[in-house]
């Protein structure tokens, strides 16, 4: 068996579906990185917009605190400007600032050294201790205020300063921030600080309370790049402890710039957004670990990933399925077809193994016979077989019960012990007998076979036969009629049964006629049979054997039209001739002197054609030649207008052909028109006479005589 | 008998289809006899489908053969079975046309 164009197969449809799969892998990656790259995109931008928002957010709270601390200084400062003459108003005015102001925490109008003649050092300072003001001095021997700087900034700049954040020792340990403001005497010297202080741990809630992302936080930073205030958990102070990072950011931070960078710490990357806080010189910072920027992405991502790789999976898991029904199909084509083709090959050999020369016996004057196997599938069970052994005709017809390739094999082997069995037995009857027993030996699946044996002696017409089970076949004789037989069982029933041979014989052009079933059984469309009394009505036509068998097949294609064929038709036919009778007389046809009837005349010659199986070629040629001498005195022999007749006697002869063309018209004899010059050139040759010239051609000998009153020219032709 | 004429820029091609015995002869002869007026160019008689071709037949042919000798033009015959090429032998027919 070969294999080898399925794995073939195999091979191009697994490439192809291999192809499928790579380019919807790449044209699933192509849509997943496009959609990556927009979506990070938008997801960028809107990192960017929280960062930026969160930073905005800060900012304004700060400054709203900022602004107001800043109002509450200023605005006493004209109060403090009047102080200065009345110092011993100082401390109530700065517990007014305290009382009035809810962000300031402390406040203090710091005198500069030796302004007040009998005060060298006044710093009154009021602060909040639990629901109420108190009132301290800040000169005191271990605080020397001109030294700090909330104190000699604004002195030294002229102008209102915020201090860098510290550590309020003495109360409560808080992140503080003092704002300061110089006071101006009478004269414009600078005479005085004028301070509020604000805690910054609300700095810390207010970073802590807009977080971003779960992981981002939030850092403030002083002028000087101390850490004011920081959201950050574990990972983020880690961060913020780590000098080297800490410092990249302070740098980049404090330019005092809103802008954005990158930094990387213990491996991972971080976005920080930045932005100054204005008066302070503070600067806020949103870090956001970047993996948590696109940690939606990502998931989405991996989700994306899976479901392509799901869909890939289950485009193979198609691909197979359906390359598995594809191989399952091809099998079933393959099957089927080299089921046709072996069944193609049975109808060959089957064909082969029966007699398939026709004429048969071309040489043989005493027998004309054809026969014909028609399957009606490819193979069948019908047989025949026939051959001349010791000047006896030997001939069988059986049909095997069933259909198809087992009635096919049957077949065979019963044509073959027919061929080995009569070669060497000398009778129907044993012949049968000895069939019978080898087929019942073996026959196992109880098939039987119904069969006609004959050995017809053509030189006595002694017809012996023997019939198993098979429908007798008809005698054409001076009428019809079904041959004697014995009923007798089919063969391969049983193996002991004897069978009786019978006897008859056949005159000189009688017939036998043998068929299956198949032909009285064709069915039509509306279930009629084609039945004995049709087949009978073919057979009342005289032809030869071949033009009977092929008028049956007709007659049986015309009743059966579209009807589908259920059964083998099996045909023989043998007629038993005189080999010595001219074979069998005449033909006669009168025709009356009109052209048209030339085609009666053609139709009267086929017939002769047929019955002496003449070659077609040569046919054709008797056709033309009968034509042109008819065609000559339907012409010319008679004055217009007068209705004529033309006689044509054709004797059948062993080896020639003799037609008399006889009439009654003007004495003409055409034979001794002159010879036309077939060599002459176009414009000589002469229209007319290429008739008679056909006919001398054609014809072996061509004589014409006038006797009885009438023109008679006979035409010879050796077959 | 059935005779398709199909005309061509130069050319007109006449196919026989059937027996041309002596009615079928009589019956073509007259829508033959038209083709002589395109004597002057090629005429080519298509016998692939032509079975049988008697005198009659024949005599046809010829005429149109004259005919375009003398208008200068051509016969070409295409197509003839092997009956029918015996039978153009038999006449010398072979030698009075272009045959294809």
């Amino acid at each position: 068996m070969n294999f080898s164009y399925i794995s073939k197969g195999i091979k191009a449809y697994a490439r192809a579906g291999l192809l499928l799969v790579v380019v919807a892998a790449l044209s699933l990656e192509a849509t997943a990185v496009l959609q990556y790259y927009y979506s990070r995109k938008g997801i960028r931008n809107e990192a960017v917009k929280r960062a930026e928002s969160q930073i905005s957010n800060v900012r304004l709270e700060i400054m709203d605190v900022i602004d107001q601390a800043e109002a509450a200084v200023r605005n006493s400062v004209w109060i403090a400007g009047w102080c200065l003459d009345v110092p011993d108003s100082v401390p109530s005015m700065v517990r007014r600032i305290v009382n009035d102001n809810p962000e300031v925490d402390g406040s203090t109008m710091a005198f500069m050294p030796g302004f007040d003649t009998e005060r060298p050092l006044f710093a009154p300072y009021a602060y909040r201790y639990g629901n109420t003001t108190k009132v301290k001095t800040l000169a005191t021997d271990d605080y020397d205020y001109p030294s700090h700087e909330w104190f000699t900034e604004p002195v030294g700049r002229d102008t209102g300063y915020w201090s860098e954040p510290y550590i309020d020792e003495g109360g409560g340990e808080m992140l503080m921030t003092t704002y300061s403001v110089p006071v101006k005497d009478k004269y414009g010297r600078t005479a005085a600080v004028l301070t509020a202080d604000i805690s910054l741990d609300w700095i810390n809630s207010l970073i802590d309370s807009a977080q971003v992302y779960s992981h981002s936080f939030g850092i403030m930073l002083s002028r000087e790049g101390r850490l004011m205030a920081c959201s950050a958990d574990t990972l983020g102070a880690d961060m913020i402890l780590d000098k080297d990072t800490f410092s990249i950011l302070k740098e980049e931070m404090l330019k005092g710039t809103c802008g954005n960078m990158a930094i990387k710490h213990d491996g991972r990357l971080h976005q920080v957004f930045f932005a100054p806080v204005e008066h302070t010189g503070w600067s806020t910072a949103v870090i956001i670990p970047e993996d948590e920027i696109y940690a939606g992405i990502r998931r989405v991502g991996l989700m994306v990933k899976f479901l392509q790789l799901l869909g890939l999976a289950m485009l193979v898991l198609i691909l197979r399925s359906v390359g598995k029904n594809q191989l399952k199909y091809q099998d079933l084509t393959e099957k089927k077809e080299r089921m046709e083709s072996e069944l193609r090959i049975g109808h060959d050999i089957q064909q082969s193994m029966i007699p398939h020369t026709f004429p048969p016996f071309p040489e043989r004057r005493d027998l004309d016979m054809s026969a014909c196997l028609v399957p009606a599938k490819e193979v069948g069970g019908d047989l025949f077989d026939f051959y001349i052994r010791d000047e006896k005709l030997w001939f069988c017809i059986g049909d095997v019960s069933g259909k198809g390739v087992p009635a096919s094999l049957l077949m065979a082997v019963t044509r073959s012990l027919f061929r080995s069995i009569s070669m060497h037995e000398d009778g129907p009857g044993v012949i049968t007998s000895k069939i019978n027993e080898a087929l019942s030996e073996t026959n196992e699946n109880n098939m039987f076979v119904t069969f006609f044996c004959g050995a017809l002696d053509l030189a006595t017409g002694q017809l012996r036969y023997c019939n198993a089970g098979h429908n007798p076949p008809l005698i054409l004789s001076d009428r019809i009629r079904d041959l004697e037989v014995h009923p007798n069982l089919p063969l391969g029933i049983a193996s002991d049964v004897e069978f009786q041979e019978q006897e008859e014989y056949l005159a000189f052009d009688d017939a036998v006629f043998l068929y299956t079933d198949g032909v009285t059984e064709a069915e039509n469309i509306t279930q009629d049979q084609f039945g004995q009394e049709r087949m009978e009505a073919v057979l009342h036509t005289r032809r030869s054997a071949r033009g009977h068998l092929e008028a049956m097949q007709e007659a049986i294609s015309a009743f059966v039209g579209e009807a589908p064929r259920s059964d083998d038709i099996t045909m023989l036919f043998i007629h038993y001739l005189d080999k010595d009778a001219p074979a069998s007389g005449k033909r006669h046809i009168v025709l009356r002197n009109q052209i048209k009837e030339i085609e009666r005349l053609a139709v009267y010659i086929d017939g002769i054609v047929e019955e002496m199986h003449i070659d077609s070629a040569v046919g054709t040629s008797l056709n033309l030649a009968l034509e042109e001498a008819v065609t000559n005195v339907i012409l010319y022999a008679y004055p217009e207008g007068k209705e004529g007749l033309v006689d044509i006697v054709t004797e059948l002869g062993r080896e020639s052909l003799t037609f008399t063309i006889s009439d009654r018209g003007t004495p003409f004899d055409p034979t001794a028109m002159p010879e036309v010059n077939i060599n002459a050139g176009v414009d000589e040759r002469r229209i007319g006479g290429l008739g008679i010239h056909l006919v001398r051609n054609i014809m072996d000998s061509v004589s014409y005589s006038y006797s009885d009153g009438k023109n008679i020219l006979t035409l010879t032709r050796k077959i | 008998m059935e005779v398709k004429i199909t005309r061509q820029k130069n050319e007109v091609t006449a196919a026989l289809i059937g027996r041309l015995d002596t009615p079928a002869s009589l019956e073509i002869a007259p829508e033959m006899d038209k083709l002589k007026a395109d004597a002057g160019g090629t005429i080519v008689l298509d016998c692939s489908e032509m079975s049988y071709i008697s005198s009659s037949g024949l005599r046809i042919f010829l005429t149109l053969r004259k005919a375009a000798n003398e208008k200068g033009g051509k016969v070409i015959v295409k197509g003839i079975s092997n009956d029918i090429r015996s039978v153009f032998m038999m006449t010398g027919f072979l030698n009075l046309f272009e045959i294809q």
